[in-house]
């Protein structure tokens, strides 16, 4: 840069105007093929990851919403255009309901293993102890660097019902545990455990840098008007971290359905009769296993109904609970 | 922080640790059993002790395994997925965090709007174009859909944001060029968050289970996460040791890039939270 364009910049930044930047020095303006366009050589920025979403992840939606109106096995040189009856196939199928009401509970307890327990774990370590902080963020982070196989397969030993060291350890006092991959309702619970060894942490180093942050004061002077525990939590932390807090929420929604997938492959492939599957685990299995492409791709779309509808919901309660408080 | 009195510390510090050792428990319980000899593990499955440890596991697992083209497959997909994935979320980061043009909120929408579609929305249609193109059983068919992820772009304009916009105005002013801001100064700036990002995307792409499983047919071409299911039944199994040292050298890499950059890596994923 030659000197003496320190000066014109110091005059530039008190009164920014765009030909004054340009008379800063001589900017030969060069025009290149690419540079044509509304976005000018920003295109060349865009590009890259633009090809990667629109060709993996946009068109393919697209393409999912047009299956769905066929009735086709994936392999047969024969697609079949059947209107809305992959929608009626779906929505008539007693087992659809089943998958439905799973999907429900899976999102119950997802949201209470991996919103509410790391939400009062961050307080806990946040605000009620003061040493060891460092050791509790690194190990309960850890296991979100595991494959989800490997936790899986450690856990279907751990919790194996009759062999594993769980149930001999409870043997002992007498507690026989039951053979919860066979039994419904129990099946997720425990498949949601394993994720959440996996998802916990990132959700708890989180929520515990929010309040890390939140401040000092606030809490201080309501400590020193003596209010109990419970109610610094709810009153003071739990609106005052709310906007991680909806993230980590959205998050779980989300992801969370996408998640179990693993643990429901490794441990149950669904059962007991469709016991622990979900619409994320349905469509692959009417997909992959059985070979209906449409039934899939109608499912998939009710899934991506149900996800936006899910998250318009969120931030709607976010939004009342904003003007609830001002 | 401590709020309250001592004793109350004393009791809540104690039910935290206890969580904690629940957590690392399953990570100790494989590392132990998979040292120990079949027959002492189905003999007492509570002490995981390895005493005296033996390499028998390992040793059957390299012989049922080609275990270093298995290692060098999973390695090949994350670290080119890793790359990609950067290069991609840094000038898209760059483009949205720097540039003003037609649009731009709305595109910036539209990508991370990606991040919420479900896998099995995009599954088949995925699943048609990589065999159409020849990449069925292929690493590279694995790899291409891996890098199709807004979630880089997320952080890295995180990150962006926390630079001084200042001091990229009163560059431009100077009139240095897109090309140098972003090499000389933006880039050395997020190198952490940079570095975090990739460990990441690395660690997610070694572990990813549900794509590589759809694409990957043969043992030729398995990653990690597909030979454990080998060696896996449904009651766990009698091949249950040397699963348990297939999943030790899984976890193997992402456990030690985790405790080498943990401060970069907390401190990323907290910044980029939503406060």
């Amino acid at each position: 840069m030659p000197s003496s364009s320190d000066v014109e910049v110091g005059a530039v930044a008190s009164a920014p105007r765009v030909p004054a930047a340009a008379a800063a020095g001589p900017t030969p303006a060069k025009v290149r093929w690419w540079a044509n366009n509304p976005f000018g050589g920003k295109v060349l920025y865009l590009a890259p990851a633009g090809v990667f979403l629109v060709l993996f992840v946009l068109w393919p939606a697209v393409y999912t919403l047009f299956l769905s109106f066929f009735d086709w096995n994936m392999v047969s040189p024969k697609m079949t255009f059947v209107g809305f009856d992959n929608y009626v196939t779906v929505l008539s199928d007693p087992i659809t309901y089943k998958v439905l009401g799973n999907t429900a509970i899976y999102i119950v307890v997802l949201l209470a293993f991996n919103v509410v327990v790391p939400y009062i774990l961050a307080f806990v370590v946040t605000f009620l102890i003061d040493r060891f902080q460092g050791f509790l963020k690194s190990a309960m982070f850890l296991p979100s660097f595991i494959s989800m196989v490997v936790g899986a397969i450690i856990y279907n030993w751990l919790l194996n019902p009759t062999a594993g060291p769980v149930a001999q350890v409870l043997a002992v006092v007498g507690i026989q545990i039951p053979n919860w991959s066979q039994t419904e309702v129990l099946c997720i619970l425990v498949i949601c455990y394993v994720t959440a060894w996996k998802v916990l942490g990132y959700n708890f180093i989180t929520l515990f840098a929010s309040m890390s942050g939140l401040s000092k004061d606030v809490i201080e002077n309501a400590r020193l008007e003596g209010i109990p525990t419970w109610r610094m939590f709810r009153d003071i932390v739990l609106p005052m971290s709310r906007g991680t807090g909806m993230y980590v929420l959205v998050m779980t929604i989300v992801t969370g359905l996408q998640y179990v997938y693993t643990p429901i492959k490794v441990m149950t492939q669904g059962g007991p009769n469709y016991g622990s599957s979900n619409l994320i685990y349905q469509a692959y299995h009417e997909a992959f296993v059985v070979y209906r492409t449409g039934v899939s791709a109608s499912l998939s779309v009710l899934t991506l109904i149900l996800f936006i509808g899910l998250l318009a919901l969120a931030f709607r309660a976010l939004a009342l609970t904003e003007r609830g408080r001002s | 922080m401590n709020l309250y009195p001592a004793k109350a510390s004393r009791s809540w510090t104690v039910v935290a640790l206890i969580i904690a050792v629940i957590w690392l428990f399953p990570i100790l319980f494989a590392l132990g059993t998979s040292f120990r000899p079949l027959q002492d593990v189905f003999a007492n499955v509570v002490n995981f002790i390895p005493i005296p440890p033996t390499l028998e596991n390992y040793a059957k697992l390299a012989g049922r395994l080609d275990l270093p083209r298995v290692i060098a497959n999973t390695f090949s997909i994350a670290a080119t997925v890793t790359l990609l994935k950067l290069l991609t979320a840094f000038l898209a980061a760059y483009a949205f965090t720097y540039f003003e043009f037609r649009g731009r909120n709305k595109i910036y929408f539209v990508f991370l709007a990606t991040i919420f579609v479900p896998f099995t929305v995009t599954m088949i249609p995925n699943y048609l174009l990589i065999a159409r193109i020849g990449l069925g059983d292929n690493i590279l068919g694995v790899i291409l859909t891996q890098v199709a992820d807004a979630s880089g772009i997320l952080l890295m304009v995180a990150a962006m944001r926390e630079i001084p916009y200042s001091l990229i105005e009163s560059a431009k002013l100077d009139d240095v060029s897109d090309r140098r801001i972003m090499l000389d100064m933006v880039l050395p700036l997020v190198r952490p968050q940079l570095t975090a990002t990739g460990i990441w995307f690395f660690v997610n792409s070694w572990n990813e289970f549900v794509w590589p499983s759809l694409i990957l047919r043969s043992e030729q071409s398995y990653t990690l996460p597909l030979a454990l299911q080998m060696f896996v039944s449904a009651e766990g199994g009698t091949d249950f040791a040397v699963a348990m040292a297939v999943s030790v050298v899984t976890m193997l890499i992402p456990v030690v890039l985790y405790l080498t950059f943990q401060k970069y890596i907390i401190g990323t994923f907290t910044g980029a939270g939503i406060k």
